[in-house]
């Protein structure tokens, strides 16, 4: 991207917190160096002297009674050190949902049943990768194959097989529901003058993260366990993983190396993490297992298909008066992240504009196919996408602009949903002026040739949730800042940098915070032995607003510490402010009364008889109603040319105005940006598993069709500056929040240059062509 | 995925490579490039017990061409192919095509010959070298035979070749200054991707811009890459107008047989081949207008 084209890639940020010296600066990634030459180590690349390596045996079958499993061969093969199945595991059942014990549904290894193809039924530890995959095939499984379900409607039948017989609570394979429910509903359909009811579907897809997940565990002899792991949640993992293993929580140390991406698809305990680590207590030896890209694809969790049917109401100048919206999701096997998805997808149905009156009803759907669980968007890119269908729908039955009507309705800051949650800042309104402008929106809607078309898609999105339905009895973020006398800081925290870039980030706002150069901060992270208690991890766009509040508090409480010191070697009066810049503590009105950072620790630790200056900071949301204290807004406009014949849509320009508040790193978020637009388009146009019988046939990215770099339009940015008091320095979100608006733009635009309206993703060739006339048969 | 274990052979030359094959006949294999090869070998679907690798035979790597052809080696490679200039004037739908195969980097590794004795119905050069008229050079232990490309596949996967024979090169009769040729691909990603439907035509013209020799080929819509010799013939000896080209498309379709699976449903494959055929029979007139 063309730097002329971002102005925040070059300008500073100002905000009510002035003089900023490094927050909205496109400082480096620390991990960039190492990654660009290789050095990084991932979990994959790490051996252990007498390593084993792991190897998982999975289900063919969709849904069946396990009748007998035969090791022997297996256990009996030169280099194999292990075999084991479920019955040789505690039995112990997990699931994220801690505080609602009957959503935990899910056995390291299958126990009796298994419940789609691909679920975990034994695993082997060998002196070899090789011998481990040749061992797997000398495990000899019986089932008794029990009749399967692979879709909503199979799931939801009459006389449909229950997926999970052995939860009490529940009736069918409804695992959960959710509603939500904002004025009076029925009466406000009353003033509608246009209603709107449309049913939509939306597919599945997948992370597609390039590092295939891995993890590498040892033992100690004290039974005490150590394990690598490629996740976004080492807190998660070590709490799950201690209570499925029946250790005490702080026996389980779980380290996060460099991590390949995660968008939501490695926030769970997995089956391999619990076999790498059971394993290595039973064999006394580490053992690592790497899983490969086919079983990611065909095994790995996904985004929710959903199908979703969404009524709103509007008079006829735009105002819209209510809406009706009713979610299924296609959760597949177990409930892994969907009862927050069911949750999260009903807040963001009621987002981006003012409904009067809201009702949502979601329900999660066990199937037998592969769970789907959290990926970046949570809930809000089939929300959304159905949103902003609508919305473009209602423009033109109404003959008002699309973004003319987004104005009317949009959300502003201090806006309320009742008894869910606040807009504490909101830079809608100019999202979208902005984006009319620079994308020359109304000139060029009114002259587009035939086949060219464009549209608008819009977003919203949580800067972390306040739930706590893993139910941590810990701080949502913490960290520990230790300041020398030689200048320097160390930043402990447990935030995990998944390439997202929050090493960076928060060092950064260490870096604002305390006065003192980046270069001058040590980053320590993610590592649940030596970081402080606790996280829940890199999801939901958590990590700058949380853990930055708490380096906030971190600083706060060390500044205090060495303002003490300055205002003693300089005999301050009270009423002074001392003030933290270029590596210097020092009177905000006299700046020549002060001393260097180094020299201000140095008398703190003097005047402590050689106490080390540290602080613990931390940070709940407390009272920020149901959902989370801040949210991001954006618009993106799509520029495409369809192919009449072939349908081959290519997308041209894609052009976004976003308010993620302050930005603390230009390039981030750019990088956030580009990134969310690729995830996009394949959502959009491309990616879609082929499934059939319960088997993806698709496991190859040769045959999944992720975009290639040639795909990328060219891509047009500005970030409208907001001033977000809940979170450091005022930022909020850029990280989930992008990948929602691309599809309906681009959906907007397909239908601009052909007539087509995708209710029905992924928007294909074949489906233009049908919809033109093209293909009859 | 691991590899399956096998005994790697190196030959010193093609014949040699040709006696090894003709040894171990069903249990060994020849491995160019390897990018069809060994992913099939981590998939499981073939497992030879012996591989015999030809990339590092001495002049094997070759394109070259004389007044009356040019000839591809066993070892040329996609990229060389695709930017050769000889290949680029007169064969610009092989250049073409050869440069839109996969990426960058297994353009680098795969040959076009490994592209032809992989069998793939959707090989993106098997329509360009079926409407150049190209003849398969087959080495076998005691000696040489020549065939016809269009006699050469005979299934998904399945060629002509038997026990013993490996592929020397391929020779392509040069094309005349009043011909024209086009290749047309269509897949769900633009870059990076197997072809839904491939298909490439070139025609010779008179001065009159009567077609004296027709070629027409449809890719990934049967269980082998083939010419539509039925619509060649209708072709010849008219001119190129729209009625003419409602004909050849009308006459590929039945010919097509297309079938549904990951990459396209079959009734989406049938349109394409009308609209492909359409479009390289006009981009191939046009570049002969061009000329
Ligand atoms: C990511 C990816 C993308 C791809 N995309 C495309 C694409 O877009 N279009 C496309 O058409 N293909 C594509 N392919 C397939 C492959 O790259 C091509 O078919 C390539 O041309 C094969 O050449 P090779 O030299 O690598 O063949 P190899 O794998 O070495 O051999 C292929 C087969 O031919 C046999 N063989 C090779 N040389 C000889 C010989 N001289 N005599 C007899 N038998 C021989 C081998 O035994 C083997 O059975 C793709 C592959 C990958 C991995």
């Amino acid at each position: 991207m063309n730097n002329k084209q971002n102005p925040a890639l070059n300008q500073k940020v100002s905000g009510p917190y002035t003089q900023k010296s490094v927050v909205g600066r496109s400082v480096p990634r620390i991990d960039a160096p190492d990654k660009a030459r290789g050095a990084a180590q991932y979990t994959a690349d790490m051996k252990l002297p007498g390593m084993l390596y792991g190897k998982l045996l999975r289900s063919p079958v969709p849904h069946a009674r396990i009748k007998n499993i035969d090791i022997s061969k297996a256990a009996a093969f030169p280099g194999v050190k292990d075999v084991i199945t479920g019955k040789d595991t505690p039995g112990i059942k997990y699931g994220n949902w801690r505080l609602f014990p009957q959503t935990q549904d899910e056995y390291p290894l299958a126990m009796d049943k298994v419940r789609f193809i691909g679920d975990e039924v034994a695993a082997v530890a060998a002196i070899d990768p090789d011998i481990a995959e040749e061992a797997i095939s000398l495990i000899h499984v019986e089932y008794d194959e029990l009749p399967a379900v692979f879709s909503i409607d199979e799931a939801l039948a009459q006389d449909a097989p229950l997926i999970h017989d052995d939860i009490d609570q529940l009736e069918g394979n409804i695992s959960i529901d959710r509603n939500i429910d904002v004025g009076d509903i029925d009466k406000a359909f009353d003033k509608a003058d246009l209603i709107l009811d449309d049913k939509f579907t939306l597919h599945a897809v997948s992370h597609a993260y390039l590092e295939p997940c891995a993890a590498l565990a040892q033992p100690d002899v004290e039974g005490r366990l150590i394990l690598w792991t490629s996740t976004q949640a080492p807190y998660i993992i070590q709490c799950l993983l201690a209570s499925t293993l029946g250790l005490p929580e702080n026996h389980v140390r779980v380290i996060k190396p460099h991590v390949g991406g995660g968008f939501g698809g490695k926030m769970e305990l997995r089956s391999w993490e619990f076999c790498a680590a059971f394993m290595a207590k039973r064999t006394g030896r580490p053992v690592k297992f790497v899983l490969t890209r086919a079983e990611e694809l065909s095994t790995g969790r996904t985004r929710h298909a959903m199908n979703i049917r969404s009524k709103v109401g509007f008079k006829k100048d735009g105002t819209i008066v209510a809406k009706d919206f009713e979610a299924y999701l296609d959760g597949g096997a177990y409930n892994s992240m969907g009862p927050t998805a069911t949750f999260l997808c009903g807040n963001f149905g009621a987002m981006l504009y003012r409904y009067p009156a809201y009702r949502y009803r979601g329900y999660h759907v066990y199937t037998n196919k592969t769970p789907a669980g959290a990926m970046r968007g949570f809930g809000a890119p089939q929300a959304l996408y159905v949103t902003e269908t609508q919305m473009n729908i209602a423009a033109k039955e109404l003959n008002i602009d699309p973004i003319d009507l987004r104005i009317k309705n949009a959300m502003v800051t201090g806006d309320t949903i009742e008894g869910v949650t606040k807009i504490s800042s909101a830079g809608f309104v100019e999202s979208l002026q902005k984006v009319a402008e620079m994308s020359k929106w109304k000139e060029k809607r009114a002259s587009l040739p035939n086949n060219k078309g464009i549209g608008i898609g819009c977003y919203s999105f949580i800067s972390g949730g306040v739930f706590n339905w893993f139910n941590t009895p810990y701080n949502f973020a913490a960290c520990e800042v230790r300041a020398y006398d030689d200048g320097t800081a160390h930043l402990l925290t447990m935030a995990s940098d998944i390439g997202q870039g929050s090493d960076t980030v928060l060092r950064q706002i260490l870096a604002e915070a305390l006065g003192i150069k980046v270069e001058n901060i040590r980053v320590t992270s993610a590592d649940t032995a030596m970081t402080p208690k606790a996280d829940l991890g890199t999801w939901g766009s958590r990590v700058t607003l949380m853990n930055g509040n708490a380096i906030l508090d971190a600083a706060n409480k060390i500044k205090e510490k060495l303002a003490q010191m300055v205002s003693i070697k300089y005999n301050l009066n009270i009423i002074h402010e001392v003030a933290f810049a270029n590596d210097r503590a020092f009177a905000k009105a006299k700046p020549e009364r002060g001393i260097s950072f180094g020299e201000a620790v140095a008398m703190w630790v003097k005047t402590h008889r050689g106490e080390e200056l540290t602080a613990r900071g931390y940070y709940t949301p407390r009272d920020k109603g149901l959902t989370t204290p801040a949210y991001s807004f954006g618009a993106q406009v799509a520029e495409v040319a369809v192919d009449p014949d072939t349908g081959v849509v290519t997308v041209e320009k894609v052009t976004t105005a976003h308010d993620c508040g302050t930005v603390i790193n230009p390039m981030s978020v750019e990088g956030q940006l580009e990134g969310a637009l690729h995830m996009g388009l394949g959502y959009a146009l491309s990616e879609q598993f082929v499934i059939r019988d319960g088997k993806v046939l698709n496991t190859t990215f040769l045959d999944y069709k992720i975009p290639a770099a040639e795909d990328m339009p060219q891509i047009e940015s500005y970030t409208i500056e907001t001033y977000e008091k809940e979170g450091p320095f005022g930022a909020k979100e850029a990280g989930e929040g992008l990948a929602i608006p691309t599809a309906p733009a681009i959906a907007h635009a397909v239908y601009d240059a052909t007539g087509y309206r995708c209710k029905d993703l992924p928007i294909t060739p074949e489906k233009i062509l049908r919809a033109t006339g093209k293909i009859t048969e | 995925m691991a590899l399956p274990k096998f005994s790697y052979l190196i030959p010193k030359s093609l014949k040699e490579a040709c006696i090894m094959l003709a040894e171990h006949e069903d249990k060994a294999r020849i491995l160019a490039g390897g990018t069809d090869l060994l992913i099939k070998m981590k998939h499981r679907t073939v497992q030879p017990e012996y591989i015999i690798g030809i990339s590092n035979i001495p002049n094997t790597d070759y394109v070259h061409s004389n007044h009356k052809h040019l000839t591809i080696g066993a070892n040329a490679s996609l990229t060389m192919v695709a930017q050769n200039p000889d290949i680029q004037r007169y064969f610009p739908a092989l250049a073409y095509a050869a440069g839109v195969t996969a990426t960058v980097q297994i353009r680098n590794m795969g040959t076009v010959v490994g592209n032809i004795c992989n069998a793939s119905p959707s090989a993106d050069t098997a329509t360009p070298l079926l409407v150049y008229d190209t003849k398969v050079v087959i080495m076998h232990p005691a000696g040489e035979r020549t065939l016809a490309l269009d006699e050469f596949f005979r299934g998904p996967g399945v060629t002509a070749l038997e026990s013993g024979e490996i592929v020397k090169e391929l020779v392509l009769p040069l094309t005349s200054d009043r011909s024209g040729s086009n290749y047309q691909k269509v897949s769900p990603r633009s870059k990076v991707d197997i072809a839904a439907v491939g298909v490439s035509a070139c025609l010779h013209v008179d001065e009159k811009e009567t077609i004296t020799q027709a070629r027409l080929a449809i890719g990934a819509v049967a269980p082998v890459p083939k010419r539509v010799l039925h619509a060649e013939k209708t072709l010849e000896g008219k001119k190129l107008t729209e009625e003419l080209i409602n004909q050849a498309a009308e006459i590929s379709l039945d010919e097509a047989t297309p079938i549904s699976d990951t990459r396209a449903t079959a009734s989406y494959r049938k349109k394409m081949v009308d609209v492909l055929v359409r479009r390289a029979l006009n981009a191939s007139m046009e570049q002969i207008r061009a000329k």
